[in-house]
């Protein structure tokens, strides 16, 4: 059903547009490294927390490249609406909404169902970093705005129903995004958490599957498996993971290499999150 | 909230008794029913009890919860995209169909309005090389994610509430992972089935209801049964009505199936109607750590101390893979060929449960007051108590060292080789994956 | 003065040499910081008497070794000024009376120890707190009106929507009160305030000036 309360665009009007022979799509580079991560603190002044992050793009040139880009606000610690029981912890809400023009396929105002589920990630991944107990009685709201959502344009169009493969990628930007405004905003964490994926890729049937770090989706014949895990490096523990995929052969070696491979991808993004808080504090020392 | 965070009545000292006995180590973890740590609860399963469906079955756990799965399927038209023609990259693994296709459906790239007013094929030239790829292409059983509709309804859970959501999406990803299962779905170019699941929780969520609901859905699905086609091709399909007929979704072993994706019939069972199918749909366990031990299915009082939570999906495939050194373990074993189709983590409703208090910090136990209390307690009087609290606004939280038999709700995650072990453990040879499939193995599809 | 800056997760040190305050956490018998800022070490006071304590017959706890070690914190000042801070059993706080009920004045918390809080926390004061001694005379209409900034101190979290607080000291109480006919009052006596405009003394829990 048509929301009427708000303005809707045009039903129907904007199809993509069809070019005669796609693009080839841009030869996946053997990069060993996760792309290159913005990552900036303090850019909502209303908000109590808020970061924003951007991923590389990996062929600006190409006029239908998009990347991620991702901004977060936190709200609150404050005080609990009156009809919510006593609660001796921080209640944690998470809302991931993507942008109606994040992605190919338009997206309505209503949060629909892959954004409510990477909302619930999310919140598995936040909760085992904050530090509960140290806000009884109150909540945080902390809502992420997908505002690219990692797709290719003009991918190839037979991958209209990727898997959602791409979902894996938004959540490991949110995790490192939603880390970054958390401690901004100053709540208690025990780490700062880090989201970083890695998949199971093969370009056709004939060559053996390889195992990459952030996966560019476009770039890769076909994803046959991908995690993503939210992982605090000081205590070397993971307080959110999601695996899904088929795996060839005898599943667990892949399966725990695939795992590393993306422990190895949340070290990385760790170290720039880790970068800019320390610009954060030094920045807000000069001016006081 | 999540689902998982339901209102549990037990106090920090309880909380702290369960948590130590669950995670000894010598004697094993005594759970408070008494099971052991790979032990299932008793469960009762009846499956066809819809008559109104494909396929259907209902599923009690002895605690009282209960789940009803009903299984429909219709035909639907499959869209075409005015892309097929560069189709030809998706890189899967396919069945190729043996039956020959008698036109070659001829769509030009240049009208992608082609599919209006009806009219599914154009005839245009198109040059003959692209032509002959793109039949091959489409000739190819492919599947789409969005043949497949689940909805799960929890009583007293709105319909877009986080937690139904989230049992919704990991039951469809588990199905949809490995992309086997929609190709089951593949009519022919043209028509393919489009399947509703509709997963009721009958009873008020006394427990995590993932498993139970997992459960149920894979034995409606092991009980589906779809018309049988008489039609061939890409004519529009014409089905028997006769419903004894009708073949199931997952085809027996001994029953030869045209839509049987493997050829190899591997062992076959004197007694025919309780021969397994070769492959089966995927079920998803919850399996939860405390301290070093893992342990499975866990009740609602056991997930509230849970250090960590995980749900596993796997699914039995055709013991004819393609890969030699599986066949060779299956053929000596005779054992199931698992895979894995997907992991998330749970949050654990560990973390919302209240803390207990040391004595070392409890002032009505004499112990030490934190500093601002002690300093605002002796001079109340003076300015400098409100200076004093102020400097310590968190003074009140004490932070101490882990004391025993005082509760404390988990903080961080779980480590890496935890939750690698407990993975390994659903998935291994003779492990509880295998046990809950034997088990399901013996309830009658009718 | 450079300050060593700490991120959350960041190894302060064992816990065998500090004591954790505000900002840190304990993991594994080690410290670690839990949020962003600069760390501060506070060397205990050598005399650990607080002068004389106010309940004598108070039996102590054992004698903490704790107390002789530093005090290792993480704060927050300096990089933002909206550091959000709970009311904490044993603040003092300001706050405004915002309904007055038989059996409890509603306040909304404006004030924790020096800290403004962004967010408004609410808090009542039952009639058994508004002061220590003849408590069963106490009647809540003679002690505030819906209007009036008191300082009262925080005795407990309370239940899920608000903080208990205690005016039962003689330094707490209103500190600011407007006469109902609108004019600012000033402190008469330990229960009296009074309207310069019109003379007419109200009644209120008056808190002692300084």
């Amino acid at each position: 059903m048509a929301d009427r309360r708000r303005i809707n665009g045009p039903v129907g009007a904007t199809t993509p547009p069809i070019f005669d022979k796609p693009a080839a799509p841009a030869a996946a580079k053997t990069r060993d490294a996760i792309r290159k991560i913005f990552l900036k603190t303090g850019i909502t002044p209303s908000a109590s927390g808020s970061a924003y992050l951007e991923l590389e793009n990996p062929n600006p040139k190409r006029p239908g490249n998009t990347s991620l880009k991702l901004s977060c606000t936190v709200h609150g610690p404050r005080a609990l609406p009156r009809s919510a029981p006593f609660s001796p912890h921080i209640i944690l809400t998470t809302h991931v909404k993507y942008a109606p023009f994040a992605t190919r396929q338009r997206r309505g105002y209503l949060r629909d169902s892959s954004e409510r589920d990477l909302g619930v990630h999310l919140e598995t991944a936040l909760r085992g970093a904050i530090i509960a107990d140290r806000w009884p009685k109150s909540g945080v709201d902390i809502i992420v705005t997908v505002v690219e959502g990692d797709q290719d344009r003009d991918s190839p169009e037979s991958q209209k129903d990727d898997e959602g493969w791409d979902m894996m990628n938004v959540l490991s930007g949110c995790i490192t995004v939603a880390s970054a405004a958390i401690a901004d905003a100053g709540i208690d964490c025990v780490d700062t958490v880090a989201g970083g994926v890695a998949a199971l890729v093969c370009k056709d049937d004939k060559t053996a599957p390889t195992i990459v770090m952030d996966p560019i989706v476009a770039e890769h014949g076909s994803i046959l498996a991908a995690c993503c895990v939210a992982y605090l490096p000081t205590r070397d523990e993971i307080t959110n993971m999601w695996f899904k995929g088929r795996l060839p052969g005898a599943d667990m070696m892949v399966y725990d290499k695939l795992m590393e491979k993306s422990l190895v991808a949340c070290r990385c993004a760790n170290r720039v999150i880790v970068q800019e808080l320390n610009e954060t504090v030094r920045k807000g020392q000069g001016i006081s | 909230m999540s689902s998982t965070s339901q209102h549990l009545l037990l106090s920090p000292a309880e909380l702290a008794y369960l948590h130590g006995s669950l995670s000894l180590i010598t004697p094993g973890p005594i759970r408070p029913d008494g099971r052991s740590p790979t032990q299932f609860r008793p469960l009762t399963a009846e499956t066809g009890i819809l008559p109104g469906t494909n396929g259907s079955a209902r599923i009690c756990f002895a605690d009282g919860t209960e789940a009803v799965v009903g299984v429909k399927a219709e035909v639907e038209k499959t869209p075409v995209s005015p892309y097929e023609f560069v189709a030809s990259t998706e890189g899967r693994k396919d069945h190729t169909v043996t039956s020959t296709p008698q036109k070659k459906i001829r769509k030009s790239k240049k009208a992608p309005a082609a599919t209006e007013g009806g009219e599914d094929e154009i005839a245009m030239e198109v040059d003959e090389d692209e032509e002959a790829a793109a039949a091959a292409a489409l000739d190819k059983v492919r599947g789409s994610p969005d043949w497949v509709e689940l909805s799960v309804e929890i009583p007293g859970l709105r319909d877009d509430d986080s937690g139904t959501i989230f049992l919704t999406s990991m039951l469809t990803e588990a199905l949809l992972a490995d992309g086997e299962f929609v190709k089951k779905l593949w009519i022919n170019r043209r028509f393919h089935w489009k399947i509703y699941l509709d997963i009721i929780l009958i009873s008020p969520p006394l427990s995590y209801p993932l498993p139970l609901l997992s459960l149920t859905t894979h034995l409606a699905l092991l009980a589906t049964r779809l018309p049988r086609l008489k039609s061939e091709a890409d004519e529009d399909p014409m089905f028997d009505d006769d419903w004894a007929a009708a073949t199931f979704l997952y085809p027996r072993q001994d029953t030869s199936s045209g839509k049987a994706a493997s050829s190899k019939s591997s062992k076959q069972t004197s007694t025919a109607a309780a021969a397994p199918p070769a492959s089966r749909p995927p079920i998803t366990l919850l399996v939860m750590a405390v301290g070093d031990n893992i342990i499975f299915d866990p009740s609602k009082e056991e997930l509230a101390v849970a250090d960590s939570a995980v749900a596993v999906s796997v699914a039995e495939g055709p013991s004819s893979e393609s890969e030699p050194e599986s066949e060779s373990i299956s053929a000596t074993t005779t054992k199931r060929n698992l895979h894995l189709l997907s992991v998330r983590t749970i949050d654990p409703p560990s973390r919302l449960t209240p803390p207990g208090v040391p004595n070392s910090v409890n002032a009505s136990a004499w112990g030490t007051m934190t500093a601002a209390t002690a300093a605002s307690a002796a001079a109340p009087a003076s300015a400098s108590a409100s200076e004093a609290a102020a400097k310590h606004p968190d003074a009140r939280v004490t932070e101490t060292e882990d004391v025993v038999g005082v509760w404390k709700a988990p903080r961080g995650g779980a480590k890496f080789a935890m939750l690698g072990a407990m993975v390994a453990k659903v998935l291994e040879r003779g492990g509880v994956a295998e046990e809950v499939l034997d088990g399901l193995e013996g309830v009658d599809l009718g | 003065m450079a300050q060593t800056i700490a991120i959350p997760g960041q190894l302060l040190g064992p816990s065998s040499k500090y004591v954790a305050g505000p900002g840190t956490h304990i993991h594994e018998a080690n410290l670690y910081s839990s949020v962003l800022g600069t760390v501060t070490v506070v060397q205990p006071e050598k005399k650990n008497v607080p002068g004389p304590a106010k309940r004598l017959t108070k039996i102590a706890g054992l004698p903490s070794s704790s107390a002789q070690l530093p005090t290792i914190s993480v704060s927050r000042t300096g990089i933002s000024e909206k550091r959000e801070v709970l009311p904490e059993v044993g603040n003092v706080v300001l706050c405004r009376v915002t309904r007055i009920q038989p059996r409890q004045a509603t306040v909304a918390i404006l004030v924790v120890g020096d800290t403004v809080l962004e967010a408004e926390w609410q808090g009542v004061i039952r009639p058994q707190d508004v002061r220590a001694t003849e408590k069963d005379k106490v009647k809540i209409y003679e002690s505030f009106r819906p209007g009036d900034i008191v300082r009262a101190q925080v005795i407990s979290l309370g239940d899920q929507a608000s903080y208990y607080l205690a005016t039962a000291s003689n330094d707490l109480g209103v500190i600011m009160a407007t006469s109902e006919a609108g004019n600012v009052m000033y402190p008469v006596s330990w229960k009296e305030y009074r309207d310069p405009e019109t003379g007419i003394n109200e009644n209120r829990k008056v808190a002692k000036p300084f």
